[in-house]
């Protein structure tokens, strides 16, 4: 409530800073959106009118890309690869990460300081570094163009992220909410599971959501491990949508893009309060 | 016996509850414990780097063809060493790289500051992180067609009259590399800028309003009350998008391909040339080493640094 007021009295006497500061923002966030909005109109209309001479602004709307999809490209297909390989690398991820925080925030042990670097330096690691080792240890392994591989791949990526988003929440959890379930005699194994995991939800939403988001947008692996529709991701199969001599058929990419992004703006939506400090792996306390 | 107790439990309440916990693990489960607990995780990561970087490490000694693999000692180091493309890649890298994490902060500070107290714009705030939420794939794609094949940025720089005919964007060095820069800047800023509105947020508000009642003006208050006191939490986001855009690809990718003449390759590119479409395998991961030697540098000194100034 003072804050309010505060910011209120100072609004008053700062009129044209506020005008600039407004100015400023407006214009960032019109480049954020146009560009989006102008992708949006390019998903509706036909392919003539998008590669042109000079660009068309006032298009005619058109299902072409709709169509197009249906006929030509398994769309459906891409999006169950992109589910299961993505629901999948996430329940891989809490299964491992969830004992692994827990061990990480609750115990001390020998170790525990360079166990947890080692699993956040996992993500700092190019996926370009390890792509050659992965695409042969796939290949001898027969999982190569199988949505089994890209799950795995997707579980690894993520897997220190979401260890220490979990872990972040985890620190926070109170030990005396342990301690009176402990006086009763309940193993730490029920502990993790009946006080442990209830009480940081949020932490573990907000690492699954952020886990399916970059799984989701995953690139040079599936480019690598896909090689046909059998395990092609949205992500990936966006890139091959060309038409030969056509060139790249962009309605349908677009398409296909704001297919993507409908679930995951609902998903960042519901887990907002919690965006940054996730994106942070629980540096920032959001 | 003591020795029951759980070992990071001291206070009172956890002392009394070995008289009442009948079914107890022996000490040395106990002792063993978080370690069964981290060790699935841990075995994981371990098997998905640990064993590639090794296996890179092999292949690189090898000249690897699909006929087989003949050994080639060092050779491919003092070659990869010698290769104009492999330093061209890794100044690319740097430069596209560096100037993008300039603008992204630059640009991310500017509109937190202007926000973060704002009450009208936390409820939009949806909006600026758009971008990022958007596939980095069809993003490549929109810069694409907006740069190259739809022309619509020439169009509204002729539009504008900053410019007097269309734009050849893959005609030249700095023009190619500048439309990698937009397309991360464009997609990434919205992830500093969430951090740091949220650093912003959390900062001491009474400093800040004490300084202001002395008459400090706001650019003084920020650069020496606000940005301070953020300080450790600008170190982690930098780091974390730092590390982010030296693997860059996809734009690449789709975007460039590495022209004009490999001014736009990148370092996850030319590995993935050499690998993938020149299938020099062993050069490629001769490449991969380098790259991962420089990371554990990183690794071992900024990163481990900035988390644990991060954290306190």
């Amino acid at each position: 409530m003072p804050q309010t007021l505060k910011t209120a009295t100072k609004r008053k006497s700062r009129g044209e800073s506020m005008l600039l500061r407004y100015l400023v923002l407006g214009s960032w966030a019109a480049c954020c959106l146009l560009p989006i909005l102008w992708f949006l109109t390019i998903a509706f209309r036909p392919r003539t009118e998008i590669i042109t001479p000079s660009p068309i602004y006032w298009p005619s709307f058109s299902l072409d890309a709709w169509h197009l999809l249906m006929s030509d490209w398994p769309i459906a297909q891409y999006m169950r690869n992109s589910f299961f390989a993505v629901s999948g690398s996430v329940i891989i991820d809490l299964a491992l990460a969830i004992p692994a925080a827990y061990a990480l925030s609750r115990y001390e042990f020998k170790g525990r300081e360079d166990i947890g670097f080692y699993i956040l330096s996992t993500r700092m690691m190019a996926p370009a570094i390890v792509a050659v080792p992965i695409f042969f240890l796939f290949r001898s392994m027969g999982l190569l163009d199988t949505v089994w591989a890209l799950m795995l791949v997707y579980a690894a990526i993520n897997l220190s992220l979401v260890t220490w988003i979990i872990r972040s929440y985890m620190l926070d959890i109170p030990k005396e909410l342990e301690d009176a379930a402990r006086t009763d005699g309940a193993g730490d194994l029920r502990i993790l599971w009946e006080i442990i995991v209830p009480a940081c939800l949020p932490g573990i939403i907000t690492a699954a959501v952020i886990a399916t988001i970059f799984a989701i947008n995953e690139f040079l692996f599936t480019l690598l491990i896909a090689s046909t529709s059998k395990a092609y991701t949205m992500s990936v199969a966006l890139a091959n949508f060309t038409g030969g001599s056509d060139g790249v058929i962009y309605n349908a990419i677009a398409l296909v893009s704001f297919l993507a992004f409908a679930p995951i703006l609902i998903l960042v939506i519901l887990i907002q309060k919690h965006l940054s400090r996730g994106l942070t792996m629980g540096a920032v306390k959001g | 016996m003591a020795a029951i107790a759980p070992a990071h439990r001291t206070g009172g309440v956890a002392q009394a509850a070995p008289n009442r916990a009948p079914r107890r693990r022996s000490p040395a489960l106990r002792k063993a414990f978080p370690y069964l607990l981290v060790a699935p995780a841990l075995l994981y990561l371990m098997a998905i780097t640990l064993y590639p970087g090794a296996f890179a490490i092999y292949q690189s000694l090898f000249v690897v063809t699909f006929k087989g693999w003949d050994w080639a000692g060092i050779d491919n180091y003092t070659r990869l060493l010698g290769d104009r493309e492999f330093w061209a890649a890794l100044g690319n890298t740097a430069v596209i790289g560096g100037i993008s994490l300039v603008l992204q902060t630059v640009i991310a500070m500017t509109m937190a500051y202007f926000s973060y107290r704002d009450p009208m714009i936390k409820g939009w705030r949806i909006v600026f992180l758009m971008p990022m939420l958007f596939m980095p794939s069809a993003v490549a794609f929109i810069w694409k067609l907006g740069f190259n094949d739809g022309r619509v940025i020439s169009d509204i720089l002729l539009g504008l009259g900053i410019v007097s005919k269309n734009v050849d964007w893959l005609g030249s060095i700095w023009l190619a590399r500048l439309t990698l820069i937009v397309a991360d800047v464009w997609q990434w800023t919205p992830f500093l800028f969430i951090i740091f509105v949220a650093a912003l947020q959390g900062q001491d508000q009474e400093i800040e309003e004490a300084a202001r009642l002395d008459g400090a003006s706001w650019p003084a208050i920020f650069w020496n009350i606000s940005l301070p006191m953020m300080r450790p939490i600008i170190v982690v986001a930098i780091t974390l998008r730092g590390i982010d855009i030296t693997t860059m690809f996809t734009n690449v990718y789709i975007m460039t391909q590495g022209s004009p003449g490999g001014a736009t390759e990148t370092m996850s590119f030319f590995i993935y040339r050499q690998g993938f479409r020149m299938f020099n395998f062993g050069y490629a991961s001769a490449a991969s080493v380098l790259m991962l030697v420089m990371t554990v540098v990183i690794a071992q000194t900024v990163v481990k640094r900035a988390f644990h100034s991060g954290k306190k």
